[in-house]
């Protein structure tokens, strides 16, 4: 097993460079859980740290949940023989931390995200998401480039910003699964659109167009995708999957054909082209059925009820 | 349904399923459902469906199905060479690249397009992975056929089935017909087909995507339970099917037999299992009078 040094990120022992930012790759030799659990807690020597198995960040030897994605640390990562890693199921009531603010994830079945803005943090995210706020909360807007561009494409314009003090709470209309991203500074994540509850303002918000004609009208993704980046100072993005939510890594040059409606995220390296399957059947004809090429390298994420939920 | 039994060479029979394992797994081979869970039986007598865990493993033929998820659950097939599956083909999440589709024709086209059922079914052959899964939460229910068993499946709710089964439609005959003036307007509460999946010779996995939690029970011959036509979710073949319809008394007036006062509910006769699922559409009305119906029963209250 080899990490990057400078984002986290875990590869095989067979990749020299790190598919997130390109960093030259260190091996490491990571702890069994089984053995970390093992571990007196008035063990001598060097401080023992957990590192979380979703996002990578190290944690207190004594914590139950990541405190940077909130997933449970002493479960382990269910992946598929196929390789499909399911996203961390978070505990009901589990926080996680970001600056120095608090997020709780309250609920099972349709989570709510609840912020505990403090003085100087903020998120953003799309209006509709919005399930409560405290009187005080200030609300605001952020600004977008390209307005017209994404109102002709159907996507939100306006970019409500919570800021803190206060309390405010996200939630989506669909039975579903919280997926936390925290995002290292140099990262790039591609979203689908409307995918996205939340983000932290160290984030930069963009989007980009979908190349190709056969992509954007068969991709089932519309014109464009959410982008997320971060620069230098770390962040937190919040995404709300449909159903359970599966993540895979792919090596360079290595695809997976994928239902477009189900694809969650990716990181941008990944690319995307869709390939249409015709079936056919005599004299009725037959229906075509559009796939998604992902070809890597890089991180895919899919939703396993993949029907395309429209906002407005 | 039996309760779970362990032989006395530890061999172990699932009451679900009713396949025997060697019982030394954690989870029916057949099925997927946990072993030695105890049975979450009603005081009515529904059995609902038993617990899986997740990434739980079905084996079939050579390939194996792992079901990954428990809120929008993933049907991942891992296929050998010699084995193929087929579905309908919305039903269809990934796919690796190697995996060969192609399409499957069915018998009486031109009536299943006027059905609004699928004209072709898809056929997926090994060797490689491909997944599965519906665009609505619930439970996936594996049914493995035994050779010569058959099952009767309300349309629209199937997801996949080894290609050892065979898929066949039938005529629900359960139908109503509505008159406005000239205007008159045939309903089919369970849809105008259902599908039959039957396994010949060898035995097959079926598997179906029920809304919600599904439920489970056994009719005794003559036995009958109503339930909501479109919370069906799959019967036995020797079990029968008619319309009920029954009027509750109202105190206001209103027009003797009108749809506002009359509750439409599927009469489902024994021998034979009946499932029903616990989130189901609401059947379109149009407020009209009932001008002829197929087989019923009615009652005032």
């Amino acid at each position: 097993m080899k990490r990057c040094p400078s984002c986290n990120h875990l590869a095989d022992d067979a990749q020299k460079f790190c598919t997130i930012d390109g960093t030259p790759l260190v091996n490491v030799a990571p702890e069994p859980v089984a053995a970390r659990a093992a571990a007196p807690p008035d063990a001598d020597g060097p401080i023992q740290r957990i590192q979380c198995q979703w996002c990578r960040a190290m944690n207190d030897k004594t914590a139950l949940n990541c405190r940077a994605c909130a997933a449970p640390l002493d479960i382990q990562d269910l992946v598929s023989e196929s390789g499909w890693r399911e996203a961390p199921r978070i505990r009901d009531m589990a926080e996680m931390h970001f600056g120095n603010s608090t997020c709780q994830v309250e609920g099972e079945i349709v989570p709510v995200a609840e912020i505990n803005l403090a003085p100087g943090d903020s998120v953003f995210f799309e209006h509709h998401v919005l399930l409560w706020k405290d009187d005080n909360t200030p609300l605001g807007v952020m600004q977008l480039q390209g307005g017209m561009k994404r109102a002709l494409a159907g996507m939100p314009f306006i970019i409500s910003l919570a800021q803190g003090p206060g309390r405010v709470a996200f939630s989506r209309d669909q039975t579903g699964e919280l997926v936390v991203l925290p995002l290292h500074p140099g990262m790039e994540l591609d979203v689908r659109e409307h995918a996205f509850l939340l983000a932290s303002h160290h984030i930069s918000y963009s989007y980009v167009r979908i190349k190709g004609l056969r992509n954007i009208l068969f991709g089932g993704q519309g014109m464009f995708m959410d982008r997320f980046v971060t620069t230098s100072a770390p962040g937190l993005l919040i995404l709300h999957g449909y159903g359970n939510v599966f993540e895979r890594v792919l090596n360079a040059g290595e695809s997976i054909l994928v239902e477009p409606g189900a694809f969650l995220y990716k990181d941008s390296a990944v690319t995307m082209d869709v390939q249409p399957q015709q079936l056919t059947t005599g004299f009725f004809g037959g229906q075509s059925m559009n796939l998604a090429k992902m070809t890597g390298p890089g991180r895919v994420g899919i939703q396993s009820m993949y029907v395309h939920h429209r906002t407005d | 349904m039996q309760q779970p039994s362990l032989s006395p060479q530890r061999s172990y029979t699932c009451p679900w399923c009713t396949t025997t394992s060697d019982g030394t797994r954690l989870a029916c081979p057949g099925c997927g459902v946990s072993i030695n869970v105890r049975e979450n039986v009603t005081e009515s007598g529904w059995i609902e469906l038993p617990g899986r865990k997740d990434m739980a493993k079905i084996q079939f033929g050579d390939s194996y199905c792992q079901i990954e998820g428990e809120l929008v659950p993933v049907a991942d097939m891992s296929l050998a060479a010699t084995d193929s599956v087929y579905f309908a083909h919305h039903v269809l999440l990934w796919m690796d690249t190697q995996v060969r589709v192609s399409a499957m024709s069915l018998k009486g086209a031109w009536k299943r397009m006027l059905a609004g059922m699928p004209l072709i079914m898809t056929q997926a052959q090994g060797p490689g992975h491909i997944a599965f899964s519906r665009d609505a939460s619930g439970e996936l229910i594996a049914l493995p056929l035994q050779p010569g068993q058959a099952i009767d499946v309300r349309e629209h709710l199937f997801l996949v089935a080894t290609s050892d089964v065979t898929y066949d439609w039938f005529q629900t005959g359960v139908w109503f017909t509505t008159r406005s003036g000239d205007d008159t307007e045939t309903h089919y509460p369970l849809g105008m087909f259902m599908d039959r999946f039957t396994a010949p010779q060898k035995p097959g996995l079926l598997l179906l995507h029920a809304g919600g939690n599904a439920f489970i029970r056994t009719l005794a011959p003559m036995q009958s339970i109503l339930v909501k036509p479109t919370a069906l979710l799959f019967k036995d073949p020797t079990v029968q099917m008619q319309l009920h319809f029954e009027y509750p008394r109202t105190n206001s007036w209103s027009p003797w037999m009108s749809w506002s006062h009359r509750q439409l509910w599927l009469r489902l006769f024994g021998p034979g299992r009946v499932a029903v699922q616990s989130a189901y559409e609401p059947i379109e009305d149009n407020g009209r009078t009932i001008s002829r119906h197929s087989n019923a029963t009615n009652r005032q209250w």
